[in-house]
């Protein structure tokens, strides 16, 4: 009798737990659906009375949202390309490197891991500074230029390094060079890598809270969390039209996980997820 | 670009080396240089307009008896406390119940990710209506079930247990590092055990955790920095660091002295002081694992 009864309990442990999960996601989807001007209620309800999409009209009334939308994009637009290359060629060259000389470059990115990100906040405002990218949208995208992370490097280095020494040495046999390898060899190898990775910084760079904080001045390139920030200031106890945006900020990332997430689920054999 | 570089007689293996330059110029300027400056600023005055003027110690006497760098301390170590461990369990016993065979799976899954894309500033802003005492859902659902619930975010007592709350929701990396450690452990081995009379506590104890021990190891080593550093976007969006300082930690100690007060040197002292404590916690952690023969961080990659 048990046997028959713990996959039931366990499927429904498994569906309140992603119910749990997703609880703050929906409770912030349906206070942005509150009718503007209404009082809120005090009474427990999931959705309001009279759902409405009236805030999402009022956010972009209010602030230029159209155009901090559009910087968002620009930056993942500009970001996620370098970083791709940038840690996968990284993560190629470690892989093909010699043992020991791998183990240093271990060692290297996971130092530089553990650098707080804080300690780098004011020397890298005088570096941007100097370099004249303080105020541009080139002080958000910076980091893409080590590949955002050794993390992602070192992600790329698990999947090149599972691919073996015999087919490098095929490619080099029919004469292609080390970025035909990487680009036609390699990489589609590691698709799922990449995937991943892209996602990852995707959402690192949607996000990003402190950059536009500390290295933009005006509002030119100002992106939607600074915009949240704003609005925050702007209203505070307008909770609807906070959490409208706050939506839509939230919109871009999950529609694209959710759209990307299939690839991470057809796992090939040997393949890490 | 390939004929060119062979044009320089290089050897493949350097050829392969190359494609490691970007990636070691990049540290090198973005990360290397600017830590080992800003840890030089700390023997400096410094407000970004006039030059650098040598200081000796001072900025670490003036760090030390400000009395709000004294309690960010404190309240850094406080919430490193509670979240860690919770996140720790919270993602692996998840990652146990998502691991294999069922309907659904992958949409479970997704679920449980989801809250860790949501951007951070959006995940404030949620958790503030959240969390708000009068109108926030959670405290409406507390209410109807019959509790007194608390301020939350306003009350000093419970602000720190409410952003440690919020944490719990962004376990995402946690959760596909310890799937990934299950999925790659041998499926046999858990019937075996079972086969052998281990009923499920006794094969999570004696062969799931220790398979998974050094897995585990890095992913606290992870949260504890990332504790220290990452959570300042949550409370710089939702406190402040209030209500009456019960919230303000040392990133946002850094923050205000750098970038407020423009005084960089103390700014820097802090952070020595800071990076001091989490080398402190990595050590006691380092041994910790050693006592219980658990391998570490380096050997986790190279497997």
């Amino acid at each position: 009798m048990s046997s028959k009864r713990r996959p039931f309990l366990r499927a429904l442990l498994r569906l309140l737990t992603a119910l749990l999960f997703l609880l703050p996601l929906l409770w912030m989807l349906a206070a942005s659906l509150h009718p503007p001007g209404e009082p809120l209620p005090t009474t427990l309800r999931l959705l309001p009375q009279h759902p409405t999409l009236a805030n999402y009209g009022r956010i972009f009334r209010l602030l230029p949202l159209g155009r901090y939308t559009l910087n968002s994009l620009l930056v993942v637009a500009l970001a996620v390309p370098i970083t791709l290359v940038v840690s996968s060629w990284a993560g190629l060259g470690m892989a093909r490197l010699s043992k020991p000389a791998q183990r240093r470059w271990i060692t290297l990115s996971l130092a530089v891991l553990m650098v707080p990100g804080i300690a780098l906040w004011s020397m890298r405002f005088l570096l941007y500074r100097e370099l004249g990218w303080y105020d541009t949208v080139w002080a958000l995208i910076a980091p893409a230029w080590m590949g955002t992370s050794p993390f992602y490097v070192l992600m790329f280095y698990r999947a090149f390094r599972r691919i073996p020494g015999a087919i490098f040495d095929a490619a080099q046999l029919e004469g292609a060079g080390v970025l035909q390898t990487w680009r036609l060899v390699a990489l589609p190898m590691a698709r799922t890598t990449a995937v991943g990775v892209g996602l990852l910084t995707f959402v690192f760079y949607w996000g990003d809270f402190t950059s536009p904080l500390l290295y933009l001045r005006s509002g030119r390139h100002a992106t939607l969390p600074v915009a949240l920030q704003t609005l925050q200031q702007l209203s505070r106890s307008d909770w609807a039209l906070m959490l409208a945006a706050a939506v839509w900020t939230t919109l871009v990332p999950v529609v694209l996980f959710l759209l990307l997430q299939p690839i991470f689920n057809r796992r090939p054999k040997g393949e890490r997820p | 670009m390939p004929e060119r570089l062979s044009r320089l007689r290089l050897s493949r293996q350097d050829r392969w080396g190359l494609l490691l330059l970007p990636y070691a110029l990049g540290i090198f300027v973005l990360v290397i240089v600017p830590a080992v400056f800003s840890f030089g600023l700390a023997f400096f005055h410094y407000d970004a307009l006039s030059p650098p003027v040598w200081a000796g110690t001072l900025n670490f006497v003036l760090a030390y008896t400000d009395e709000l760098f004294l309690l960010s301390v404190r309240h850094s170590l406080a919430l490193i406390l509670l979240p860690v461990p919770l996140r720790l369990f919270g993602a692996f016993f998840v990652a146990r119940l998502l691991q294999r065979n069922g309907r659904f799976l992958n949409w479970f899954r997704a679920a449980v990710y989801l809250p860790t894309i949501v951007p951070g500033a959006a995940f404030a802003l949620a958790w503030l209506w959240i969390l708000n005492p009068l109108y926030g859902p959670l405290n409406l659902l507390l209410r109807a079930l019959g509790f007194a619930p608390p301020a939350w975010l306003i009350d000093p007592t419970w602000a720190r247990p409410a952003l440690a709350l919020m944490a719990l929701w962004q376990i995402g990396e946690g959760f596909i590092v310890c799937l990934a450690a299950l999925y790659d452990m041998p499926p046999d081995l858990e019937d075996a055990a079972r086969i052998d009379g281990a009923n499920g506590r006794a094969t999570l104890r004696h062969i799931i955790l220790p398979l998974l021990a050094p897995i585990l190891l890095l992913l606290t080593f992870r949260d504890v920095i990332l504790t220290f550093q990452e959570t300042f976007t949550q409370i710089y969006l939702t406190t402040q660091g209030g209500p009456y300082y019960a919230t303000y930690t040392m990133p946002l100690f850094i923050y205000e002295q750098g970038f407020d007060l423009q005084a960089f040197g103390v700014a820097s002292a802090a952070m020595w002081v800071m990076y001091a404590i989490t080398g402190l916690i990595v050590v006691a952690l380092v041994v910790i694992a050693r006592q219980w023969h658990i391998g570490t961080t380096e050997e986790t990659f190279v497997l």
